[in-house]
């Protein structure tokens, strides 16, 4: 190992993949290829593009597949009404049912696209159109409906006792019931203290 | 010289309804022209900045319907961002100032507002129909002018629209004197519905012939509505949940035993599977049924219900009726004309849904399938090479393989044989669409042998310039070609320039072209409007010292009339 003014060098943070030059003078293909590897710029997976005609293997991370703009072409009202994600058994992520009292059909809300609880408030009361649900969730005693979710457990809890991230991670679906109907409903006690 | 009277020569033109025909009539002679646009009624303008509402007014004074389309195609995939343009709005005021009895206005990809649909209402006393096809911009707001002030109303279709619901009431505005609809489609809404309003409109329409509803729409009141409108001929049902009790179920069953005159079902935007089966009794008249919204429902109740519709022409399906369930569709659905399978999960999670076998066994079983969407993960030579040899007939073949780039599945080489099969056997093919991975080779095929190819649309494929070249100049027909993450650039763009005069449009994203080269073919070409879209960049692209090689984005170009628009936005760039 060489001392001195040399060892930084050797040290030196440097972005982008290991062999640079090399993808730079083959690669040919833009577009696809190009993006699997910025966007996953600490990918060291191997991919070995060859130019020409030849059979090309690529090694994509799902993650990166996901980030290709307007990929696959299916139109974007089409992919808002048909969200598969409400129905893998991944928690948290995508899109959740949300049932409110009297209303006779079910709603689904994106969690990810809210940024908290004031958001998902917003949200709410724009899906039902109804004002005040919001206020159920910012201050639990002062209005007619509460919310509450089913957590991973298939326990219901109140919602916006926890931690947003901790919740959007465990609510599987939502209600937005009457108070009236919600005292003896047997939701989770409350956990910590406020 | 004419041997009738002009009053006969356009009797026999009223006869003449294609646009590419009347098109053809007025080049025959002055006489012709000047009678031809008299009397032309329907005029289609398939890119609204290739004319203006002024030269349109000029041109055909006496017109009753419009068709105009705004955005192109890939705005869809949001490729287009917000604000391009495809504004309505100063085609109406000009419409409205002029003495045109507009009776028909059909937009597709356009952004109208409020004020616009109000002035449309009030501007024309005969107005009949007013189709959206992917619009955005406007509220219900609109839509209650246009029910409020449109006494003669026959259609408001609203497809796939980006509507700002404010659940007010405007289906309440239509007059109680008002029974004039026959079409009424507000399927994309998202809001909540005024039920009695919709069932006293439902219940004095005696001419009702479609009708689809929103998710807003529970059970018992789609049980409520069929039941006064049995002569319906086109129902998009909106939502059942099972939240609801089966007495609903009962009285929807109830109702559609009297649906003799239904021929198309669809809708299904949330629905469960136990009440697909009351529909089975209607089945067997169905010729076009669209379930591709109906994301929860299980593929085995999807071919349940598909075992009874033998006299199917048109199926709209997702994926998750797999293989298994397209062999029933092939045995079954004789009579198929057009299908189109869309994926359920758009990542491809591994789960194979549909293969190639599917679209084999389509191909084998239905003698007169002519179009064909299909979203599957794999595909193979050999199953593309049979569905040529089985279906000749295809007029548009449109096949995406999810993911970019891959090979034939079993033999790991590019799919350029299978395309090159469709093209070569298909000889009447309009629309293709290419997928999975693709030399400049496919494109050989497609410039030699694709010779009434209207549309082409090229997503992650080809090597070379060369793969562009064989499609420009070997298409004479060729409309749109739409060009996304390819290597093709300057050499290909500017090969043949006087060949952008015979297409109507063409759009090439993340491909190799640049500025300079851009810049070049405008000049060459100044009745394009060569149009660069960079909405990261602005204005960096002229900053830039490289410019002359610094590669363009999104490149957008059309030809036109009427020369550079006004209202761009600044992310657009026209040379």
């Amino acid at each position: 190992m060489e001392k001195g003014g040399v060892e930084h060098e050797i040290t030196e943070l440097r972005l982008g993949l290991p062999g640079r030059d090399v993808t730079e003078k083959i690669v040919k293909k833009r577009g696809f290829t190009e993006m699997i590897m910025t966007s996953s710029g600490s990918n060291s997976d191997e991919s070995g593009v060859v130019s020409g005609g030849d059979v090309e293997k690529i090694n994509e991370s799902p993650a990166a597949k996901s980030e290709v703009v307007g990929w696959p072409p299916v139109c974007s009202y089409r992919r808002k009404n048909n969200c598969k994600e409400a129905w893998t058994t991944k928690v948290g992520l995508g899109y959740v049912k949300v049932s409110m009292d009297g209303v006779p059909y079910l709603r689904k809300i994106d969690l990810g696209s809210s940024q908290d609880y004031d958001d998902l408030a917003f949200a709410l009361d724009k899906l039902f159109g109804v004002r005040g649900i919001g206020v159920a969730l910012k201050n639990g005693d002062n209005c007619e409906y509460v919310t509450i979710y089913e957590d991973k457990d298939g326990d219901w809890m109140l919602a916006g006792d926890v931690p947003w991230g901790m919740f959007i991670e465990s609510c599987k679906r939502l209600r937005i019931m009457k108070r009236s109907d919600a005292t003896g409903f047997g939701l989770q006690p409350r956990g910590v203290d406020e | 010289m004419n041997y009738f009277p002009d009053e006969v020569i356009e009797h026999v033109f009223d006869f003449v309804t294609s646009h590419k025909d009347r098109n053809s009539i007025s080049l025959v002679c002055k006489s012709w022209f000047k009678i031809e646009r008299y009397s032309r009624q329907n005029v289609f303008i398939g890119n609204c900045y290739s004319i203006s509402p002024e030269r349109l007014l000029r041109r055909f004074p006496c017109f009753k319907s419009l068709t105009l389309k705004g955005k192109p195609h890939f705005a869809d995939f949001n490729l287009v961002p917000h604000g391009w343009g495809g504004f309505v709005q100063p085609w109406i005021e000009a419409l409205a100032r002029s003495r045109v009895g507009l009776e028909e206005l059909r937009l597709k990809r356009m952004v109208v507002t409020d004020e616009g649909l109000e002035l449309l209402s009030r501007s024309f006393v005969n107005f009949k129909s007013l189709v959206l096809v992917s619009c955005e911009g406007f509220s219900t707001d609109g839509l209650a002018s246009i029910a409020s002030n449109c006494r003669h109303l026959r259609d408001l279709d609203l497809q796939e629209n980006e509507i700002d619901d404010h659940r007010g009431q405007w289906l309440s505005c239509f007059p109680e004197t008002y029974t004039s609809l026959v079409t009424l489609n507000f399927a994309c809404l998202e809001g909540e519905t005024n039920l009695v309003a919709l069932e006293r409109l439902v219940a004095r329409s005696p001419n009702l012939r479609s009708l689809k509803l929103n998710r807003a729409v529970p059970l018992d009141a789609l049980a409520r509505l069929m039941a006064c409108a049995p002569q319906i001929v086109d129902l998009g049902v909106g939502s059942y949940e099972d939240e609801q009790d089966s007495e609903s179920c009962l009285k929807l069953q109830a109702a559609i035993r009297k649906y003799t005159s239904l021929r198309s079902l669809s809708g299904f935007l949330e629905a469960a599977p136990h009440c697909l089966s009351a529909f089975h009794p209607v089945c067997h008249n169905l010729t076009s049924l669209n379930l591709s919204y109906a994301a929860e429902i299980h593929g085995s109740h999807l071919i349940k219900l598909i075992e009874h519709c033998k006299k199917l022409q048109r199926l709209w399906i997702l994926d998750s009726i797999g293989d298994k369930g397209l062999e029933v569709v092939a045995s079954t659905c004789k009579e198929l004309q057009e299908l189109r399978v869309f994926p359920t999960d758009l990542h491809g999670g591994g789960n194979t849904a549909v293969t190639e076998d599917g679209l084999v066994a389509i191909s084998a079983g239905c003698p007169k399938l002519h179009s064909i969407l299909y979203f599957c993960q794999q595909m193979t030579n050999a199953a593309l090479i049979t569905v040529a040899r089985n279906c000749p007939n295809f007029i548009r073949f449109r096949l995406c393989i999810l993911e970019p780039h891959k090979p034939d599945h079993v033999t790991s080489q590019p799919l350029d044989e299978g395309f090159g099969a469709i093209v070569q056997a298909c000889k009447n093919l309009k629309r293709l669409s290419v997928s999975g991975l693709l030399t400049d080779q496919v494109f050989l095929y497609i410039g030699m042998f694709a010779t009434q190819l209207e549309m082409l649309s090229i997503a992650f494929a080809g090597d070379t310039d060369k793969g562009m070249l064989y499609v420009l100049n070997g298409c004479k027909k060729m409309r749109k070609l739409e060009i996304r993450d390819s290597p093709f650039g300057d050499a290909a763009l500017l090969a043949d320039v006087n060949k952008y005069e015979t297409m109507r449009s063409l759009w090439m994203s993340s491909c190799e072209v640049t500025l300079g080269g851009c810049k070049r073919l405008a000049r060459k070409a100044p009745w394009l409007n060569v149009e660069i879209i960079n909405e990261n960049d602005n204005n960096r692209m002229e900053e830039n010292g490289y410019e002359g090689r610094q590669k363009v984005d999104k490149l957008y170009l059309y030809r036109t009339v009427v020369g550079t628009r006004v209202d761009a936005p600044p992310f657009v760039w026209i040379l």
